[in-house]
């Protein structure tokens, strides 16, 4: 009871949808990583050897995270929907981000700091990683560009 | 004792032994939960099917796993096998909330106030608290896996015995302490059950990996085999994991719901039906004459 409502309706939560787009985008692209490139294309490993017990304890813990990520993005985007204050500009703009920010870090700190695994195996292995951190960057500006759009929009016109 | 690489007779035997308690136990624990919910709707209580179903799924795919074969190389089968037992069956059990079923049914008297102190009793929330759960759990594991623990198992079939009820009695707490569906002595924040999933899921994830790469000391399992079970641990606990989420994000949101509607209740209450909601409270430092009068 905070803001007496004057308009029609409760007031969307902007920041708690593009947090629950932000859970879930990260998490989607977790589940994409793990379905295409570990499972139907067998590219990267389960488990290569040179991984550093700080490697393993990290992509432990980041798995582990993503899927309670992605349950708790379903949960906070059904809760906001139950109550009428999803804004869904936001919602779309924080997927974007959550799929960037996760490709870039996979790509980055996972494949290249930690050595987790690689890409893909027996093959020159840079054009993939070339490849894998530009399309996150993509996804990132494009999540960026949509945080920035719908930050503008509800500050012009109180509608959407 | 099914590990086809150790066919000793005393071992065989011991197994069938406990294979045939393990089933004999199921069952009993399934038939007197069903005849337990079934006494509690004949006097008219309600008590959802759903837990009726959970909690006999759970029994049978405990008796299943060990009672058949599991299918694949041994150390498949026995993954598959621990996954049931510590992780599947525990969740279906704790879900169908035994203990308030228990406290329901049992007449007032010396049994029930028992089961109600053990239930509130000091060291059982020590041990049901989120953090010692989640280390009974996970450190079991460890010495199992990264001990010569397992090896023992395959030569001292009453260890093979301590092992399984271990790992059954571990992901019952476990499941128990997060879910926290049943009345116990202290009540954990959402933060601190989601943390110890969390913990747990990712340590689990680690031995998995670690198995895919290197066999439990002492043991000596086909590469394949090895590889298949270390996968089915790491995708088996997956599943259990988010299903574990799933349950406390249902609390989470029935919760927000209820608080929403807690929230909003005088408002939509506002008007010639004063006192009811948020203001029942206030009732009694007003004159009752006031606006007693139209609450129902």
């Amino acid at each position: 009871m905070t803001s007496p409502p004057t308009g029609r309706g409760p007031r969307p939560e902007h920041r708690r949808s593009l947090a629950a787009g932000l859970l879930i985008g990260m998490a989607v692209m977790a589940a994409a990583d793990e379905i295409v490139f570990h499972q139907l294309l067998g590219w990267h490993h389960f488990y290569d050897r040179s991984t550093t017990g700080v490697g393993l304890l990290s992509d432990g813990l980041l798995h582990t995270a993503e899927l309670l990520a992605l349950v708790a993005g379903f949960f906070l985007c059904a809760d906001l929907l139950r109550h009428g204050v999803l804004a869904a500009a936001h919602l779309r703009a924080g997927v974007f981000l959550g799929l960037g920010v996760f490709q870039v870090f996979d790509g980055i700190v996972d494949h290249k700091v930690l050595r987790v695994h690689q890409i893909r195996y027996g093959v020159d292995v840079t054009p993939y990683d070339w490849a894998w951190n530009l399309s996150g960057l993509v996804l990132l500006l494009i999540g960026s560009a949509l945080t920035v759009r719908a930050a503008r929009r509800d500050r012009t016109g109180p509608r959407r | 004792m099914r590990q086809a690489h150790h066919p000793g007779a005393a071992v065989a035997e011991w197994g069938a032994v406990a294979e045939l308690c393990s089933g004999v136990a199921a069952l009993a624990a399934a038939s007197v939960y069903l005849l337990s919910a079934r006494r509690l709707r004949h006097r008219g209580d309600t008590w959802p099917r759903a837990r009726d179903v959970a909690f006999a799924s759970g029994c049978g795919a405990m008796g299943w796993a060990m009672l058949t074969e599991t299918p694949g190389g041994p150390f498949t089968g026995h993954m598959a096998q621990h996954l049931i037992v510590g992780m599947v069956a525990p969740l279906l059990l704790v879900l169908a909330r035994p203990l308030t079923l228990a406290l329901r049914l049992l007449p007032p008297g010396r049994v029930r106030r028992g089961l109600l102190r053990a239930a509130h009793a000091r060291p059982v929330a020590v041990l049901l608290s989120p953090p010692v759960a989640a280390l009974v759990d996970v450190g079991g594991l460890w010495l199992l896996y990264r001990t010569g623990l397992l090896a023992a198992t395959h030569q001292h079939p009453v260890l093979q015995v301590v092992t399984h009820l271990h790992v059954l009695a571990a992901g019952l707490i476990f499941t128990f302490s997060v879910c926290q569906l049943d009345p116990v002595r202290r009540r954990w924040s959402l933060a601190a059950r989601g943390t110890a999933v969390l913990t747990v899921g990712a340590t689990h994830s680690v031995l998995a990996k670690g198995l895919y790469g290197s066999p439990p000391p002492g043991t000596s399992f086909a590469t394949h085999d090895l590889r298949t079970g270390a996968q089915l641990m790491y995708y088996g606990g997956d599943l259990v994991e988010v299903a574990l989420a799933v349950a406390l994000a249902v609390q989470w949101y029935g919760a927000r719901g209820r608080a929403h509607a807690r929230r909003s209740a005088p408002e939509m209450w506002r008007g010639p039906r004063v006192g009811h909601g948020r203001e029942v409270r206030g009732v009694m430092s007003h004159p009752p004459a006031s606006r007693g009068t139209q609450r129902p």
